[in-house]
């Protein structure tokens, strides 16, 4: 069967394929570090919930997290529009495609997130009410987030073999494929997934910093439980990491040992940035949030370079024209860099104000 | 016609996106609306030292947060998911031409997203002064979002010069974009009135009760007064054509415009003789009632904008069935199948007319019709002989002027009639009957 590909929009590229490009990759970095925090968060949450009945260090962090589930969740969404967009732009041939034969799991991506996110709210609302439930809806908020995860990694990956489409619609245009035969997609997402949980655990040590300086006792075994967290899932990441690199097709594989210079080095400097962060985070624990930001920055930039190994054959955006929109691209700048300081503003008015006076009417 | 189509059995995949999209609509203008209600409302409570009414601020924007954040903006990302599966073409067209106008309407969500968060954990920790700020914050970055998706909507309606000039600016200020942005911000100030009688008629206290309710209640006698009048700007303003489908040229359309009036009339009038005139006795049942009305209101009014818009999807640009006006002469000569890629016909096909037929309605038909749901094509066709049926196709759009042309190539028509024909009149029928 032949491998069929939609043609690239007409319209063409509104900026060149570079700056599309940077912004994509910058933009889901952004998404990625708020889905790592939701992710690892809700199920320690969850964890600590059932740990809490016989500990009060537990029972606080999942008071603690609790608070701060929603609102993380709700940027997770919104940092996520911005890479989705970019990919439709660059990739709507290939993103389309495979989100079209996975109709229904990937429709239901948006059912699973509304239902987790309420369950969260419930959560932090409603503990008393719902009695014994806590933990149970705890899990499922964690459960669906893990679900969407899974969801996600079958549609980047079908994404990324044009090959299997043809064969997988003609099988059935309803909309309810999956990737189950990718040898890729279990390693890939537990790659995602295992450093979310290192990344939430950073979260967590930081917040213990946070309380450390305000003098409150609780922040010193937050400090230790985070970095529990956060060293246990870079080890098992380092395995897991391997299993991936070994699962690509083997030429990708080859340009990632040796085989292409730029692309090898941005690897494995990713991964000794994560493995000093390891090393680090005892000690000085700003030092480990950095060089883990380096190491997602750097593995960012190494999932872009694989896409593009993967789709070369069959799309390459830089053949497809540019149609430049500068006038419109300065305005977004313009208005990008008024809106950061409007939120910086109300986040700095928020932080000066300090504890809220007496307790909320609403909780 | 360049992507796989996704089959969507009974309900198609238009009604899916109308469901998930009238649900967003009728929460997302609440968020908007909600954002002056609660700067208003608060200023003169705060002005009037009135403790009770900045207490029923406070219990409301917890509901507010609950409907509006959560529902509002992952029910906004589900018409996106809708729609990228079901119109992937015209999703693609919307995503390249205003790339910069969604990264625009992104940085508004953001402010917007973060406002209503330090407003709502706020009330009892930032200043009164600061706090009213960032509830203008909010309502700012949520109208602003508002602005920035009403020139995206309206551009698919009236392109205006776009269709000439391929400018961003013509495209994003259309024709209607101003008088559709005067309707949805008047259906944003009555929906936040609207939803406000919910809360406020589950107040406890009883004067409290009374006066929020008849308050509340002048927020949507406001909104529903101005709506029409920028309902009239917007109509004049939408294709000859467009106004002609919902005023007799399309007999459903013209059905559902006219629920519209009704049922936004019946949303008026409930309000002024309910909340507005007794709210002593108005009951929460009364206000889900009213809401309920609203729902309606909304749902029929999106499905008439929506149905205007046939035969297009992007007016002069795109038909419904994804094939570009540019693009007509060229499968018209190709035929269908040859131009739809994903139709992966095959030698089978070719000798199968039946098969084929089928082929064809998927790729030209059915991002329109179902086989036997919403707009289904085999009641439509009922009692229709071959004949019949050919000659329609042949003249499909000057029949009906919603529809768009029939491409096929003859071949193409003659297995389409096939096809057609055999899903009222089964092959074994017609062959018993020849017997």
């Amino acid at each position: 069967m032949p491998v069929v590909i939609p043609p690239p929009d007409p319209a063409g590229l509104p900026a060149p394929a570079w700056l599309l490009q940077i912004l994509l990759v910058f933009t889901f970095i952004l998404h990625i570090l708020a889905m790592n925090l939701l992710v690892g968060g809700t199920t320690i949450m969850a964890i600590g919930l059932r740990k809490g009945k016989h500990s009060p260090f537990h029972a606080e962090l999942a008071k603690r997290l609790s608070r701060a589930l929603p609102v993380v969740m709700s940027f997770t969404i919104t940092l996520g529009i911005a890479p989705l967009l970019f990919v439709q732009v660059l990739y709507g041939q290939a993103f389309y495609t495979a989100s079209i034969l996975m109709a229904w799991p990937w429709l239901s991506v948006v059912a699973l997130v509304l239902l987790a996110y309420y369950g969260l709210y419930l959560v932090q609302f409603r503990p008393d009410w719902l009695g014994r439930w806590v933990t149970p809806i705890a899990w499922m908020s964690a459960l669906f987030i893990l679900l969407v995860g899974l969801l996600y990694t079958h549609n980047a990956t079908l994404k990324l073999t044009p090959e299997k489409w043809a064969p997988m619609y003609d099988a059935s245009p309803a909309g309810l494929h999956l990737n189950w035969s990718e040898p890729t997609l279990i390693p890939r997402y537990l790659h995602f997934m295992v450093a979310a949980f290192a990344v939430a655990g950073l979260g967590i040590a930081l917040l213990g910093l946070l309380a450390r300086k305000r003098g409150d006792s609780w922040g010193d075994e937050a400090v230790r439980y985070g970095a529990k967290w956060f060293i246990g899932a870079t080890l098992v990441q380092l395995g897991v990491g391997l299993w991936f690199l070994f699962s690509l097709p083997s030429n990708f594989l080859q340009s990632f040992i040796g085989g292409n210079t730029v692309n090898t080095v941005v690897l494995w400097a990713g991964v000794l940035a994560a493995v000093l962060g390891l090393l680090l985070v005892n000690r000085s624990l700003p030092g480990a949030v950095l060089l883990t930001v380096v190491a997602i920055t750097l593995m960012s930039v190494t999932r872009h370079s694989l896409r593009q190994m993967y789709l070369q054959p069959h799309i390459d955006v830089n053949t497809i024209p540019v149609n430049p929109q500068w006038g419109v691209f300065i305005i977004f700048a313009v208005l990008l860099v008024i809106g950061l300081a409007t939120v910086g503003w109300m986040v700095w008015q928020f932080y000066q104000a300090g504890e809220p006076k007496q307790a909320a009417a609403s909780q | 016609m360049e992507y796989p189509f996704w089959d969507v059995p009974l309900l198609g995949g238009g009604m899916l996106i109308g469901i998930i999209a009238i649900l967003h609509v009728f929460v997302a203008h609440f968020a908007i609306g909600s954002g002056l209600f609660l700067v208003l409302s608060e200023i003169r409570a705060r002005r009037t030292g009135d403790e009770a009414l900045l207490g029923y601020l406070k219990r409301h924007s917890t509901f507010f947060i609950l409907v509006a954040l959560v529902f509002g903006a992952i029910s906004g990302v589900g018409i996106w998911w809708a729609i990228g599966l079901v119109h992937p073409s015209a999703t693609s067209a919307l995503i390249h031409i205003f790339v910069w106008a969604w990264a625009i309407e992104w940085v508004f969500f953001i402010v917007e997203l973060l406002a209503a968060f330090i407003y709502y954990y706020g009330w009892n920790r930032l200043d009164p002064r600061t706090h009213i700020r960032v509830g203008w914050i909010y309502l700012a970055g949520a109208w602003l979002s508002l602005f920035m998706i009403n020139g995206i909507l309206t551009f698919m309606l009236t392109p205006g010069k776009w269709v000439e000039t391929r400018s961003i600016v013509d495209a994003f200020f259309n024709p209607s974009m101003l008088p559709s942005l005067v309707v949805r911000t008047a259906v944003a100030v009555a929906l936040a009135g609207l939803y406000a009688l919910i809360t406020a008629s589950a107040e406890a206290d009883e004067s409290l009760r009374e006066r929020v309710v008849k308050y509340a209640s002048k927020w949507v006698l406001v909104g529903m007064t101005v709506i029409p009048i920028g309902g009239i700007w917007y109509i004049s303003r939408i294709p000859d054509q467009a106004r002609e489908i919902s005023m007799g040229g399309a007999p459903v359309v013209t059905l559902f415009a006219a629920a519209s009036v009704v049922f936004s009339a019946f949303v008026f009038l409930a309000t002024l003789a309910g909340p507005f005139l007794f709210p002593r006795r108005f009951h929460v049942t009364f206000a889900f009632v009213i809401v309920a009305l609203g729902l309606v209101t909304t749902g029929v009014t999106e499905w008439v904008r929506e149905a205007v818009r046939k035969p297009y999807i992007i007016y002069d640009y795109m038909y419904s069935n994804a094939v570009r006006t540019e693009d007509v002469q060229n499968v018209w000569e190709r035929g269908v199948l040859a131009s739809a890629k994903w139709s992966l016909l095959d030698e089978q096909d070719k000798q199968d007319l039946l098969r084929m037929g089928e082929k064809v309605f998927r790729f030209h038909c059915q991002s329109c019709h179902t086989v036997n749901g919403f707009n289904g094509i085999k009641f439509a066709v009922k009692g229709w002989k071959k004949d019949f049926i050919d000659m329609q196709l042949q003249n499909l759009d000057q029949l009906k002027g919603y529809m768009p042309p029939f491409l096929g190539t003859e071949e193409e028509r003659k297995a389409l009639t096939e096809w057609l024909y055999s899903l009222n009149n089964p092959v074994e029928v017609q062959q018993a009957a020849s017997r």
